[in-house]
């Protein structure tokens, strides 16, 4: 739209010139949502973990038996 | 006089309501007095199987070897947007880097981990063993198959007697003949005993009785062979199986077989094609959802997400999906009304809580957000679970401006994860900002060494550097910056800025 364009005109101050100097900041990471775990994962990691303290517990019960 | 139960029958109660110990108790029992009873051999093994069952379609875990010494790819160097491999190239117009945190291997993390999205695909071999691990990128297991072993041989440990049946002195032959035994058989073999190799002789002798017209039988062949390896045999076996019988679970796994054979296009061919035969399928429409948000392409990826609320409006994966992407894209309001809906229909843990807390603080809603965050800290599970949790507790610090506690959330989430790479960072900002700056060089070097993919401290040690007139390593860190971030503007600018002075000299 052409006429448009020519309706609005850029505003420039008459006096005193406004400059900003960009300086580069340093970044902070970002916020981090949490995925959740699908149902499948958690069981998995449920299973790991009960499996781990089997095995451990067997180990004490042989260390026992042994001395 | 007191009135038993038949104990057959009571066996077959518990295992309706999975009471999956006493039912196996009971059969044992069974069988010590007839050792010959095959109902109650079968129903054993089935609730043997059950207390291990994991869903074989979720499983999907690539190990070290199985990602380095990968040949089944056919295009080494494959063209954007026909891999998994090059995320690189986003076509879906998503938040950039400097919005949404990345994984290390470059896509942006996802609003629900499955087993499968824990393993991202590093570059190298270096980068493979160093990943730290965070809750979306844990380091790769070294085998595909050593979480199966792990898990198979514990439960043996745990059985006194050593294992129900004896693998090695079973006569296949003989079972493969008996239908009604060899399915829960073969079910027993591969999920409880992850002994792939004796699952696959049952099955092709199990499918050569059943004049290979059993599509069962087929798919059963071809999770063997994926498990083995061989992709091709596994994709035959699918569509052949397919030819008899359409089955949303044979389109499923044929689907994974050409996700780890690096084919999205054909996988995504695929579906489509499923969703002809099953109209509105959820399971389809989430692998779709999947492939798209791991060619990194997130619009379209929440399309799907949205279509399949559309079916199912409680699917957690979704709602998770579609309220991180909204939280990314400016909408923490939004965002939070999905995490709300997640609340509401049941899911109760630490991760949630902690997203809620994000979305109100970043959504304005100030009186929520520490109670929320607070709910999360009562409920993590793990020690990287707290770290990450009291890092986001750092950022609602850092928005508010107190930046002391800010320090202290942060050296928190050190405290409970050494290699929260994030943390260090954000540290050596607010280091930085005390005027130390041989500790917030410190800071970021170590962030550097723990997350090479991420751009921030590349860049805050460029910019460090170049204050203290270091300028060749501030390029050096600049140009790393670039390789990890090409888009960053202010990179950018800084390169350019030290390229003018060094021609100058």
């Amino acid at each position: 739209m052409p006429e448009v364009k020519s309706i609005i005109r850029e505003v420039l101050p008459k006096q005193g010139q406004l400059h900003m100097e960009d300086v580069p900041t340093m970044v902070l990471c970002k916020p981090k949502l949490l995925p959740l775990k699908s149902v499948t994962l958690e069981k998995l990691e449920k299973m790991q973990m009960e499996a781990q303290e089997a095995v451990k517990q067997q180990e004490l019960a042989m260390k026992e038996l042994s001395q | 006089m007191e009135v038993t139960m038949d104990p057959m029958f009571l066996a077959w109660s518990y295992f309706r309501r999975r009471k999956l110990q006493q039912c196996s108790d009971i059969c044992t029992k069974i069988l010590q007095e007839n050792p010959y009873d095959q109902a109650a051999w079968s129903l054993k093994t089935r609730a043997l199987t059950e207390m291990v069952y994991i869903d074989e379609i979720e499983v999907d875990q690539e190990g070290i070897a199985e990602m380095m010494l990968d040949e089944s790819s056919i295009a080494q160097v494959a063209r954007p947007g026909t891999s998994l491999r090059l995320p690189g190239t986003s076509q879906g117009g998503g938040p950039t880097q400097a919005v949404r945190p990345m994984t290390q291997s470059g896509r942006p993390i996802t609003g629900f981990v499955r087993p499968s999205t824990q393993s991202g695909r590093p570059g190298t071999m270096e980068q493979a063993i160093k990943t730290p691990r965070t809750a979306s990128t844990a380091r790769p297991v070294t085998s595909a198959s050593g979480r199966h072993i792990r898990l198979g041989t514990a439960s043996m440990l745990t059985n006194p007697e050593g294992p129900f049946i004896n693998l090695s002195r079973l006569n296949l032959a003989k079972y493969s003949q008996k239908p009604n035994l060899s399915r829960t058989l073969f079910e027993y073999i591969f999920h409880h005993e992850n002994d792939v190799k004796n699952a696959l002789d049952l099955a092709a002798q199990a499918t050569e009785h059943a004049q290979f017209k059993d599509w069962w039988w087929k798919v059963q062949l071809g999770k063997c062979y994926y498990r083995l390896g061989l992709y091709r045999e596994a994709e035959k076996q699918f569509r052949s199986a397919l030819n008899h019988q359409e089955v949303v679970d044979t389109y499923l796994y044929l689907a994974k077989v050409y996700q780890r054979l690096d084919q999205p296009i054909t996988a995504l061919n695929l579906f489509k094609q499923g969703l002809d035969h099953f109209p509105g399928e959820v399971t389809l429409l989430t692998g779709i959802a999947r492939i798209h948000e791991e060619m990194n392409n997130i619009s379209s990826a929440t399309e799907y997400y949205k279509d399949v609320l559309k079916q199912d409006n409680t699917h957690v994966e979704a709602i998770a999906c579609i309220g991180s992407n909204h939280f990314y894209t400016d909408q923490p309001e939004i965002a939070l009304r999905f995490y709300r809906r997640l609340l509401q229909m049941g899911v109760y843990n630490c991760q949630l809580y902690n997203n809620l807390g994000l979305c109100c603080f970043y959504a304005q809603q100030y009186d929520m957000t520490l109670s929320s965050f607070e709910r999360a800290l009562t409920l993590v599970a793990n020690d990287e679970e707290q770290a990450d949790v009291w890092y986001n507790i750092g950022h609602v610090a850092v928005g508010i401006g107190d930046l002391t506690l800010a320090y202290q959330c942060f050296k928190l989430a050190l405290a409970f994860n050494n290699d929260h790479a994030e943390a260090y960072n954000n540290l050596a900002v607010l280091e930085l900002r005390k005027g130390r700056i041989e500790q917030a060089k410190a800071f970021l070097q170590t962030a550097e060494s723990l997350a090479p993919h991420m751009y921030e401290p590349h860049f805050n040690l460029s910019i460090l550097s170049e204050k203290i007139g270091d300028l060749q390593s501030s390029y050096t860190a600049a140009q790393k910056s670039e390789d990890s971030f090409p888009e960053h503007v202010d990179t950018q600018q800084l390169l350019r800025q030290l390229r003018q002075h060094f021609s100058v000299l």
